[in-house]
């Protein structure tokens, strides 16, 4: 059995732990932990809709898929401003050139670097999801083990967003490379926005009536084509409320995020090669 | 008895630094351009196993280029380099190699002992060997007992300092330092020319990039001249100062043309 650890997993253990120090982890983490102490008394309240009393296990679905997509919507964006700075940092703290003078491949640095962060985000998002379903079992009295499902589906939504930003800032400036990967995420959303209007009752019945054109291919393309994060997020919370498995039609926002992982990762790779270490 | 050259790995060396000698570094026709600019021009030399080699030449001429050549850290544009008798981009060829960057840079949260550690384990290491060759760096670099205190509470010359402990460990055969008493005052000038002497006593293979022509002149065995990415000379230090000449005058003379 080896006695020490492969550099991949070295490099990992060092981004994990290094992160962990930044301003916006903290910051982040403390946000988060205020937002699901407020949500807590969500699950005592009463709520009405239509003049009904809501019963109490559709409260506690309801508020847990909606701290579900904001838990996870969070924890994109703390990955996104985490993963920014984590090439410029270890250039300007002198790691990356202490890493790479060391028989240590730049791919593997490089996985190392993904792995790390990835380990860390899915941590904050998996810990945070946790502490809801407690919540949400305790004042169930029944255990949600769906939830737990839904956040490991989210887990490929954040490998995305660290292989996005890390290739962006190799690109350009790290806040551009964060904004881009915010408005990939905000496009998609659009775009799901759009698609599910478009096949709505109501704007079939609008579209009928006035004669307008019904070729939404422009949007249909994107809607299929761009990284469907919002999607993949839809799909996952879609085990959530005892609705089970939603079918195999819809696993294709996550099929789409996995693809997209692999080519952003293979360009990755490729662009960090041949770059020049400073 | 005669010297052997041999271009070809460290370590199927097994009969000894003393008798062969193989070549640790070598450059065939190394060019790197960067746009329209070209850095390094068609350059060729070899540094031998156990050498005191010093790379010298004017701000701008193309030295750490060729350190960050020799440790893939650039790509060159054309021709070829090699360590450890190994082509420089194969990460083996940075095998029981150390580095000592120009600015060096430590994370300021770490402390020096869990920078020098990192480096360790960086190197396969286990814990306790990393932790045994720790300590023994930090009583080579002189630094016993502000080990444990933040990279931001020391000076220059202290993380210099420990850029070269990081260097020194797993016992590198070959060590390329681009100008390790940069941020050093005197008397650290002094005990870090004590310290790369007694390591070439050891047989180690030392690769200097500096500008202090006059510790140059006391310590290596050899050098190159290059300037405007071109070599201009690589001999022994004894033949290139001659009579009354300093190496600075040698440098002069040749720099200006």
């Amino acid at each position: 059995m080896p006695k020490t650890l492969p550099p991949i997993i070295r490099i990992a253990k060092y981004t994990l732990t290094d992160e962990i120090r930044q301003k916006s982890f903290i910051i982040m983490f403390a946000i988060c932990a205020i937002f699901i102490f407020l949500v807590r008394g969500c699950y005592q309240g009463n709520f009405m809709v239509n003049g009904q009393t809501l019963d109490a296990e559709t409260v506690i679905r309801v508020v847990s898929k909606l701290t579900f997509h904001v838990i996870a919507a969070g924890a994109m964006l703390l990955t996104a401003l985490l993963s920014m700075r984590v090439f410029r940092r270890d250039r300007d703290e002198g790691m990356q050139s202490c890493v790479l003078a060391k028989p240590i491949a730049r791919w593997q640095y490089v996985a190392g670097k993904i792995l790390g962060l990835w380990v860390l985000s899915v941590m904050f998002m998996f810990s945070l999801h946790s502490v809801v379903f407690i919540i949400a079992s305790i004042n169930l009295n029944a255990v949600l083990p769906e939830f737990l499902i839904a956040s490991l589906l989210c887990f490929f939504n954040l490998l995305f967003v660290v292989v996005a930003v890390f290739l962006l800032s190799l690109l350009m400036s790290d806040v551009f490379a964060f904004l881009c990967v915010l408005g990939i995420g905000i496009v998609g959303l659009v775009a799901d926005g759009i698609y599910a209007l478009s096949h709505s009752q109501m704007a079939q019945a609008m579209i009928g009536q006035s004669g307008a054109p019904s070729d939404w291919t422009w949007w249909k393309a994107v809607y299929y084509l761009w990284p469907k994060l919002s999607g993949a997020e839809r799909f996952a919370s879609s085990f959530i409320g005892g609705e089970g498995f939603p079918g195999f039609g819809s696993i294709y926002p996550l099929i789409n995020i996995l693809a997209y992982c692999l080519i952003l990762g293979t360009l990755l790779f490729w662009r960090f090669r041949n770059e020049d270490i400073v | 008895m005669t010297n052997l050259i041999f271009c070809y790995p460290y370590f199927l060396d097994i009969t000894g630094w003393g008798t062969y000698s193989f070549c640790m570094i070598e450059l065939n026709n190394a060019t790197k351009r960067y746009g329209t600019l070209t850095a390094v021009d068609n350059v060729s030399f070899s540094v031998q196993a156990g050498e005191y080699f010093a790379l010298l030449g004017p701000n701008g001429a193309g030295k750490t280029t060729i350190v960050k050549m020799l440790l893939d850290f650039a790509r060159p544009t054309s021709g070829s380099l090699s360590v450890n008798g190994l082509p420089s981009t194969q990460a083996a060829s940075r095998n029981a190699v150390g580095y000592l960057a120009e600015n060096c840079h430590i994370p300021p949260y770490l402390s020096g002992w869990q920078y020098l550690q990192r480096c360790a384990e960086l190197l396969d290491m286990s814990r306790l060997d990393a932790m045994r060759q720790c300590g023994r760096i930090v009583e080579l670099i002189g630094m016993q007992g502000r080990e444990h205190t933040k990279v931001s509470t020391y000076s220059k010359g202290m993380i210099q300092r420990f850029g070269l402990g990081a260097a020194l460990i797993g016992n590198p055969k070959l060590l390329i330092l681009d100008e390790p008493t940069a941020s050093l005052d005197p008397i650290g000038i002094r005990e870090i020319r004590e310290l790369l002497e007694s390591l070439k006593d050891q047989g180690m293979t030392i690769f200097l990039n500096s500008h202090l022509l006059s510790e140059v002149e006391k310590i290596c065995d050899n050098a190159a001249i290059i300037n405007q990415g071109r070599l201009l000379v690589k001999d022994a230090i004894s033949a290139l100062v001659k009579d009354n000449d300093t190496l600075e005058d040698v440098f002069v003379r040749l720099v200006k043309g």
